[in-house]
Order: structure tokens, then sequence, then C-alpha cells
């Protein structure tokens, strides 16, 4: 069974959401409920850190794509941190790295 | 009565011990006749050919008898119904004979007003001084509430039976349903493509669930066929709705205008605008193209676009086989508008163009589930594989997937194209 942990922080760019674990059918939920709970302002930048993460399937990509789309809606951006190499081959393949800013570290995506 | 704190009473005073003695004697005196009559079970006594001699109250209760219209006049088995006498005829007599005894048959009873009874009879043969039977002895008891018990669990086990094959109907039921919805995202068969070869696979990671997978290949003016592989994200019937969606749009797409990126971009506005709007964002990978075949030139001219698909591999007729990348392509419904960009590709006499899923590229081919079959493999394998026509490619991969076994986590969908070999020159001059 796949667990999935989620850390919030707050950034003076905005939240952070720390993702461990694995993101995938069973888990994304929770995910796609944490962002529900969290504010966003205009102007902001929602971090997901996906340092700690070790698997993303389909509905893990689009609990991401959930993200990016509440973040837009509040008007906010979007930013993905340490992206694990296995799932930026699949974010390239379906052209996602397009439409999420990147980043090695949660430093340089935390800089305002 | 006792009182508290007080010795009860001897049973027995030592004073009037005679008296009591004597008044049980008394009462069991009394008792034999009287238990005999109406004890709890009813008693008869039959000679050995089964005319009644004797029989107690309570079993002419049972019946509704009279002792005069029994004694002398009756047998054991006028009492029995038609079952029971063909059951004593048969089965109980015969064992009576052979053992002397026999003990809890269950046997119906003849009641007055013609209802039945339900009784448990045993019998056992008395014998005389010399040893010749003489006399049969019988009790029979009554075996209603017993019977109601047995036929109580009968009923309930008749009942979890019809449930258990009602369960199973429904489940088979479901899977003929499931079956035809699947078959309904899939085509019968594939078209005749003229100077063109064709072939497809399926492989439906679990029977129970309807796949996201699709592909199509269809006509779409005289000259140009369309043709889409592609992979719904999710499963069940939410992802089939879309799988359905996504290729109904995709057909009618290319009748209006058989661009590449123009019918991916129709699609992308179908699903973006019924899900993605809805606030229940789904999407899916898909290659799209057209096929313009020219079988006089013995080349097949293929203009495809993807929609954040993995990109289709291109087998040549000299053993090489490479990925034909389509850059920029992004899922198909999760942006109002997405980029897609299309590629030409021309295939000689000899050369496969092969799509396929992430079923099979995702394969795992190790315990845990991120060491994957991944492209470079699969790119290995199939240059192996170059030259040959679509059917044996197609094969090759279809053995490919069994050896996966355990490890296809998912649906997987091939499709191949390949030009057909120029039919041999015959010179007509000679």
């Amino acid at each position: 069974m796949s667990t999935l942990h989620i850390t919030a922080r707050e950034a003076v760019t905005g939240p952070v959401l720390g993702i461990v674990g694995a993101l995938d059918h069973t888990t994304a939920t929770e995910l796609r409920t944490r962002l529900t709970t969290i504010t966003l302002r205009p102007g902001q930048r929602l971090v997901l850190d996906l340092h700690g993460m070790d698997f993303c399937d389909s509905s893990g990509l689009t609990a991401l794509i959930a993200a990016r789309n509440l973040a837009h809606a509040a008007r906010a951006d979007v930013a993905l941190v340490a992206v694990p190499p296995n799932t930026m081959r699949v974010l390239r393949i379906v052209g996602l790295d397009q439409i999420f800013s990147l980043h090695p570290d949660s430093d340089a995506a935390t800089r305002p | 009565m006792y009182r508290a704190g007080q010795q009860p009473d001897p049973p027995h005073g030592s004073d009037d011990g005679k008296t009591s003695d004597a008044a049980f004697a008394a009462l069991l005196e009394d008792s034999a006749e009287e238990l005999y009559e109406s004890a709890p079970c009813g008693y008869l006594s039959t000679l050995m050919d089964g005319t009644i001699v004797k029989i107690n109250g309570t079993l002419l209760g049972w019946l509704g008898l009279e002792p005069e219209t029994v004694v002398g006049r009756m047998r054991f088995t006028d009492l029995l119904t038609m079952g029971g006498k063909l059951y004593h005829e048969t089965h109980f007599a015969p064992l009576l004979r052979m053992q002397g005894e026999i003990g809890g048959i269950a046997l119906e009873i003849k009641r007055a007003g013609g209802t039945r009874m339900q009784a448990l009879v045993s019998s056992v043969v008395k014998h005389g001084c010399t040893g010749e039977p003489e006399l049969i002895r019988t009790s029979v008891f009554d075996a209603r509430d017993r019977r109601t018990y047995e036929e109580e669990l009968l009923r309930a086990r008749r009942v979890a039976e019809e449930a258990r094959k009602q369960a199973e109907a429904d489940r088979a039921r479901l899977q003929d349903a499931l079956a035809v919805l699947q078959q309904s995202l899939l085509p019968d068969s594939l078209p005749s493509v003229p100077g063109v070869e064709a072939a497809a696979h399926y492989r439906t990671a679990s029977p129970d669930r309807l796949g996201g997978d699709f592909y199509d290949l269809f006509p779409i003016d005289g000259r140009r066929f369309g043709f889409f592989l592609g992979d719904v994200c999710g499963k069940g019937p939410q992802a089939a709705a879309v799988t359905s969606l996504t290729r109904y749009t995709l057909r009618a797409a290319a009748l209006h205008d058989p661009d590449p990126v123009s019918a991916l971009s129709t699609l992308n506005r179908a699903l973006h605008e019924r899900y993605t709007d809805g606030g229940d964002p789904r999407y899916c990978t898909v290659i799209f193209g057209t096929l313009a075949p020219d079988p006089a030139a013995g080349q097949v001219t293929v203009r495809l676009a993807s929609g954040g698909h993995p990109p289709a591999l291109v087998l040549r007729a000299d053993g090489t086989a490479d990925f034909l990348p389509t850059p920029g392509g992004l899922l198909v419904g999760i942006l109002p508008s997405a980029p897609f960009t299309a590629v030409t590709a021309v295939l000689g006499p000899g050369d496969t163009l092969l799509l396929y899923t992430d079923g099979l590229t995702e394969a795992r081919t190790g315990e845990d589930r991120t060491s994957l079959y991944g492209d470079a493999a699969l790119r290995d394998f199939i240059a192996g594989h170059a030259g040959k026509p679509p059917h044996a490619v197609i094969q090759a991969l279809s053995g490919l997937l069994d050896d996966f076994g355990d490890g296809l986590d998912d649906d997987s969908a091939l499709l191949a194209f390949g030009v057909t070999a120029p039919a041999p020159r015959t010179d007509i001059s000679a």
C-alpha cells in the first residue's frame, strides 16, 4: 500500500507543499483535498516540492494539473521543485514541462 | 417454603419414611399403564404381518382414530401415507426383518381429516421363548418441529443458492456489458487501405475494468485515411466515457478538416469544455494522423501530430528503428487551447510505422514499480524486427507483452502500418 505524506510551510512567495512518498491513484485525492484547504492570494506562487516523491502515475499528474488550475483560478503562479528524473521524463512526453515553471530546489522557487 | 436462616426439612423424615416409599410405589404402579397410554410418544404393537394389536392413546390422538377401528382391523402401514408405505415396504420392513430392530426412521403418518404428520419411527422385534419372532413393538415420535427446522434449513439453503446463482448471472451480465462497451471503443476490424498493410493489438490489464486505451483507422475521403491511437487518463466507466467522446470527436473532426493539428485542437476544445470547466479535469494523450497512400510509387505519406503521447517508432527496411519526434504537443484537454505541431514521414516498401501506448513502455520489469521497460529497450527490441511486415511486428510485441506477465499494470494498444511490397513486375512483352 503506497503512502503519501504532505508537509506545508509558508514562504515569502506563498505556500510550499512537500510531497513525500507515492502520488498515485490511491493517494492523489489526498493532495487534491489538501489543495482545497490552502489560501492563495493573487500574485503568490504555489510551490510543490517533489524532492521526496518516489512515484507518480497518471492520477498523480492529474493532481498536479488540478494544483495548476487552482493556482490559475486564484490568479497565482505554480512551480514544481526537484522533479525526480522518471517523472521529468513523463512530464516532457506529455508536454507538461511547458506549463509548469520548474526549479531545481525550493530556494530557487521561493525567491521573490 | 423455606425461610431465610433455616435448614430445609429433609425430604424423607425418619418418622414417615415407610409411608413415602409406599406412596412412590403406588405412584409407579399406577403410572405403568398411564405412562403407556399418555407417554409423550406413540406406541403400538403389531403381529409379524403388521396387524395392530395394541396402540396407545397418544398415537390414537395424533391419528384421530378410536381404538376399536384400529386394533385387529388395521395394519401399521395403513397408518402411513403413500410415500410412507413405499418407504416402509422397500426399506423399513426389510431392515427390520434382517436386523431385528430399526431406529429413527422418518415416516409420514396420515391423520383423520387428511392432514399428514412427520414422525420418527423406531421398531424392535420381540421374540418368543423358542426364538421365533412374535411381535413388532414400535414407538412413534412427533417430528413436526424437527421437520419444520429441517425444512427451514433447506429453504434457507435454497434461498442462498438462488442468491448465489443470481449474483453469478449478474456478474456475467455485467462482464458482457463491459465487453460490449469495450468493443464500442475499438474498431471491429481495420479497413483495407490500398497499398498499405495495417495491424493492431489490444491487451487489457484487467478484464473487469474498462480500459482507457483506444485506436482507430478509417477512410476520410477517396484518397486519405485517418488514424489515431491514445490513452485516456484513468480507468473504469468515467474513463470509457472520455474514450468514447474522444473517439467520435476525432472521427467527426477529421471529416471536417483532416489536418492533424486541427483535429487535435477540436478534441482539446471538446474535452476541456466538457470536463475541466466542470471541475473534473479529464484528459488524454493521443497521436492523430492521416495516411496518403501512393500505391503506384510504392509509398505512403504519413502526417501526424501528438498530444502528449509517446513518440511513434519508424522501422526502416534497412533494419534501423527510430522515434519520430513530435515536440511541443501537450496533453489533450487540460488547457483551453493547447499547442500541437505536425510532422510528416514517408514510408517506403518494407518500412513500418508503429504507434503504442505507455502500457508497453511502462511495464514493470522488476519488483520495484520504478523499474520500467522504457523507451530505449522498446527501440532496441523493435529494431530487431525492422524490415518485417506490420503483422509480424505486432505479433512480436504481443509476445513481448506475454513475457511481461504480471508486470503489465496498464492496458496496451498497438497499431502498425506498412507499405505492402509492390506486386512483382511481369514482363508482358516477353
